[in-house]
């Protein structure tokens, strides 16, 4: 009798253990799948990037840019992002929503592109895009190519607000704003953003 | 007497005739009021469709104007670049939605995006994916840590 009910308790145990194993698997596909998508819309948003490029190399025109239609085409590539010294280049997409920030940092809809008059804000996930502003210094050079122009940036300040906090100022001289969760290395949500405010050198 | 006979007799084939007249020309001439509301919506319906079919001709017509002067526009063989040009020469993607998105998508995708304004919110930027890898990968080391433990066991107990 007890010899049946220790091969019971053996088999339930061995049963459970494989149990976790599969539903761990699952876990890490899903968020291999999660990464593998994110890579593709990069990949795609790049692609997009380089067409828009070349078609305006050949047309030898600039985009008429008017915020209304931009903020329409949610997804598109809208402008190119160089951090040289963190090795950051990334093709910026227009919106902030999950699907956005999955292709790349996402322009946020109502700023100004990078290059306007305005303030832009671009924001991107912590544990993808933005995961080297980690090592942002004030006054590190940071390049936008957009519809209005190639602008080299300087960063002249960084702080941390609280999620709930207004971060965000319109301002009506050109300042560019990097946001992304706060603390970068950090699992778990996230209570806080940085904010890296930029001006044109 | 007679006279007096003819009158009466002539009298009462007017009032007879000009009631039978009345009773056929009602019965013929008007209709029963309860078809009334039906005809008047068949006919308004009848306007309706009309007007419709004039207005797809309009619209006909304006498509093959435009397509006409596009056409015209592009065989044009000396034209110095215009405000026509440079929106003809404008990247698809300043004016084309991406793809993959329909209206509906987008107006839940305007309902979850913040947008900019004065003093707005950074957007939450912190996704769970991370979280779920260890999460995966924690489960599979217990599974794992718990098969070996019982085989060891199951050995144990066969010696």
């Amino acid at each position: 009798m007890n010899g049946r009910l220790a091969e019971r308790v053996f088999h339930g145990r061995r049963a459970a253990s494989s149990a976790l194993i599969v539903c761990g698997a699952l876990l890490l596909i899903v968020s291999a799948t999660s990464v593998a998508r994110g890579a593709i819309a990069r990949g795609a948003a790049r692609a997009r990037w380089a067409e828009i490029e070349a078609e305006r190399a050949v047309a030898g025109a600039k985009l008429s840019t008017g915020g209304a239609r931009w903020s329409e085409a949610r997804g598109t590539p809208v402008a190119r992002l160089t951090i040289p010294r963190l090795r950051v280049d990334e093709v910026v997409v227009e919106g902030v929503g999950d699907a956005e920030l999955k292709a790349g940092p996402g322009h946020m809809i109502g700023s100004a592109l990078p290059g306007d008059s305005g303030t832009s804000v671009i924001s991107a996930h912590r544990d993808r895009h933005f995961h080297p502003l980690a090592g942002i210094a004030i006054g590190d050079t940071v390049v936008t190519e957009s519809a209005h122009g190639t602008v080299v940036w300087k960063v002249t300040r960084m702080r941390v607000v609280k999620a709930e906090d207004s971060g965000l100022d319109a301002r009506a001289t050109p300042t560019l704003m990097l946001t992304t969760c706060w603390p970068i290395r950090y699992l778990g949500p996230a209570p806080e953003r940085l904010i890296v405010e930029a001006v044109p050198k | 007497m007679h006279s007096l006979g003819r009158a009466a007799f002539a009298a009462m084939m007017i009032v007879g005739a000009g009631t039978a007249k009345a009773q056929i020309t009602t019965f013929v001439a008007s209709p029963p009021r309860k078809n009334e509301p039906a005809q008047q919506a068949a006919a308004q319906q009848r306007e309706k469709a009309a007007q419709d079919s004039v207005a797809r001709v309009a619209m006909t017509g304006m498509k093959e104007w435009v397509d006409s002067a596009s056409a015209a526009l592009a065989i044009r063989p000396d034209t110095t670049p215009t405000a026509a040009d440079t929106a003809l020469g404008t990247p698809r993607a300043a004016t084309a939605p991406p793809p993959k998105s329909d209206s509906s998508a987008n107006a839940r995708a305007s309902e979850r995006q913040p947008e900019f304004r004065n003093g707005a919110r950074a957007p939450n930027t912190a996704t769970p994916i991370p979280m779920i890898a260890l999460a995966g990968v924690v489960l599979i080391v217990i599974g794992m840590t718990t098969k070996r433990r019982e085989r060891s066991a199951s050995v144990r107990v066969r010696r």
